[in-house]
């Protein structure tokens, strides 16, 4: 990561104006352990009390890691019930960021997030329709499987 | 515009910011070696 993603003026750019940045050495206690970290890189978005939302293990290139950025943003305001934010941060990822692995979730949560908000049905079929068409090898389109049937 | 990352190291300061600028933390845990 230190040697192409963080050096990428785009990362930097979108970090920067999005993000509290904070780097610790995968072995600096007591943060280590409270996050259960056995691996580098591990790379976790918190909200401002310090709860995960979003995890990844392993390098991810810039064009891969600016959108898995943007999902950890998107699920910190889903798992805090503020759809509308969600769904304009993950509008955001699947505009820019299409072709993205980070696109089938959030097309996922796109759709619970507009069922969650309108308490309409159609629309986690919508999602899983998107999926089926775009993406139909992802694990994403076989978690919504069931949302066909609606 | 920035040329690079304005890391923090400490969760205190990371969150303080967070609050203060209503924005979200990236934590990355690496390895120097």
């Amino acid at each position: 990561m230190g040697a192409v993603t963080y050096p990428d003026a785009r990362v930097i750019s979108f970090i920067n104006e999005n993000m509290i940045p904070l780097r610790v050495r995968f072995d600096a206690q007591p943060l280590a352990a409270d996050f259960n970290v056995n691996w580098t890189p591990t790379i976790a978005t918190l909200d401002s009390e310090g709860k995960e939302h979003h995890r990844t293990v392993g390098f991810l290139a810039p064009e891969e890691f600016i959108p898995s950025l943007l999902l950890g943003i998107a699920k910190v305001y889903f798992d805090t019930d503020r759809f509308d934010v969600a769904l304009v941060k993950l509008e955001k990822l699947l505009s820019d960021y299409p072709k993205s692995h980070s696109a089938p979730e959030a097309i996922y949560l796109q759709g619970v997030s507009l069922y969650k908000s309108t308490d309409h049905p159609k629309t986690l079929k919508q999602a899983y329709e998107k999926l089926q068409d775009n993406y139909p090898g992802s694990e994403w389109t076989k978690r919504a499987y069931p949302y066909r049937l609606l | 515009m920035e040329n690079k990352i304005k890391w923090e190291n400490r969760m205190d300061a990371a969150l303080t910011g967070a609050r203060s600028e209503n924005k979200h933390v990236l934590l990355d845990f690496f390895n120097p070696d």
